[in-house]
């Protein structure tokens, strides 16, 4: 899948599970960008993710990623 | 090290907002509800227990990196969490080969639990609860006993306002445990007892039993509080804590919502005299519910 596409399909998830009808990601999206993105929200987002697309990440990937392209890359790489 | 001492709260909020992001988010949002009163008593726990570390020969930072090692840990057991509805233990001999006998685990884990203290803020409503548990009960208590003591910290509020007239014991399975307690309690009032308390039978019943964050790490939660049922004198009252929804490496009892607490208790023989429930997040208990938030429960129970 092309990541622009994944970076849309991602988009979708966190307008759901943040309620969030307005919000745009893009590649440097950081948490610091998006107010209801924090750590309990973040699990929910990567338990979305991973039933959305069929993966799994690992706890160190969990943690790991610094904006939304780290993000879109590691599910690009699965 | 280089944080000042007079504001070592304000120094871990920094170092985990340079290093997790997401975190800091949640730290930052919760510690705002508080006053100073809450920032004088963390800084007052952090001032001891920087001490205890500067005797282990580490620092601050490092106590920082266990709790955020154990936050990647409380991360990734959620996610398998919300996946699977369960736990990933179900045994106290899965536990004790990942968890409590393997060194190097126990080594960050035991750090982490103890900065937890202060920077999960649920765990500061349920302090000021105990301690007005404490204070209503206390001209009853002569025998206190803590079971699982874990950094001391609720055994020297009850020292200190019960007095140092009352008899105090603290039992506990976990040797590093003991040893934490030992160097963060101030006070030579207590006995400590390093046993497992189904092997533990005093002399004389207890008129105070606490128990704070036990049920949730045995098998058998109903058996556990028969034992201290058999501890407590015919008036004497239990205060315990278990959370629901808390997946944690060492964590076997899943407790989904307070009413499975309250059935535990009941079947142990208790009746529940007083309880508070907190969420760990601060948010509307609506949305709470739907992210599945873990919820701190306290219950001061009597015997049926």
């Amino acid at each position: 899948m092309e990541k622009s596409e994944i970076l849309k399909q991602v988009n979708a998830i966190f307008v759901d599970i943040l309620d969030n009808e307005g919000l745009v990601l893009t590649e440097v999206t950081t948490a610091n960008d998006v107010e209801d993105w924090d750590s309990l929200t973040h699990i929910h987002l990567v338990v979305a993710i991973e039933k959305h697309f069929g993966i799994r990440f690992t706890s160190q990937e969990i943690q790991g990623w610094s904006n939304i392209g780290e993000m879109v890359d590691c599910i690009a790489s699965k | 090290m280089n944080q000042n001492q007079d504001n070592m709260m304000n120094y871990v909020v920094e170092q985990i907002s340079s290093k997790n992001q997401l975190h800091s988010k949640k730290i930052t949002k919760n510690l705002g509800k508080f006053d100073d009163a809450y920032f004088t008593r963390a800084n007052n726990f952090l001032k001891r227990y920087v001490k205890l570390l500067e005797n282990e020969g580490k620092t601050l930072d490092y106590a920082i990196d266990c709790y955020l090692q154990m936050i990647a840990d409380v991360n990734y057991e959620s996610v398998q969490f919300l996946q699977t509805g369960e736990y990933t233990s179900k045994s106290f001999e899965e536990v004790n080969k990942r968890v409590y006998d393997n060194p190097a685990i126990m080594e960050y884990y035991m750090h982490a639990l103890v900065m937890s203290q202060f920077l999960w803020t649920h765990h500061y409503d349920i302090l000021l609860y105990f301690n007005k548990v404490i204070s209503d009960n206390s001209k009853n208590i002569s025998r206190y006993l803590e079971v699982g003591g874990g950094h001391g910290l609720y055994i020297s509020e009850a020292i200190g306002i019960i007095g140092e007239m009352a008899h105090y014991d603290l039992v506990d399975i976990s040797k590093s445990s003991i040893e934490i307690a030992k160097k963060m309690i101030s006070n030579d009032k207590v006995n400590y007892m390093l046993t497992d308390v189904f092997e533990y039978f005093p002399e004389n019943k207890y008129d105070f039993i606490t128990m704070g964050e036990v049920l949730e790490h045995v098998e058998d939660p109903v058996n556990l509080l028969k034992k201290l049922h058999s501890l407590l004198s015919d008036n004497g009252k239990l205060f315990i804590t278990t959370p629901t929804n808390a997946p944690a490496i060492d964590h076997i009892y899943l407790f989904r919502n307070a009413d499975d607490i309250r059935k535990v208790i009941s079947d142990a023989g208790f009746n529940v005299e007083d309880e508070l429930c907190v969420y760990s997040e601060d948010m509307p208990a609506e949305k709470a519910e739907k992210f599945k938030v873990s919820m701190m429960y306290a219950g001061l129970l009597v015997k049926k």
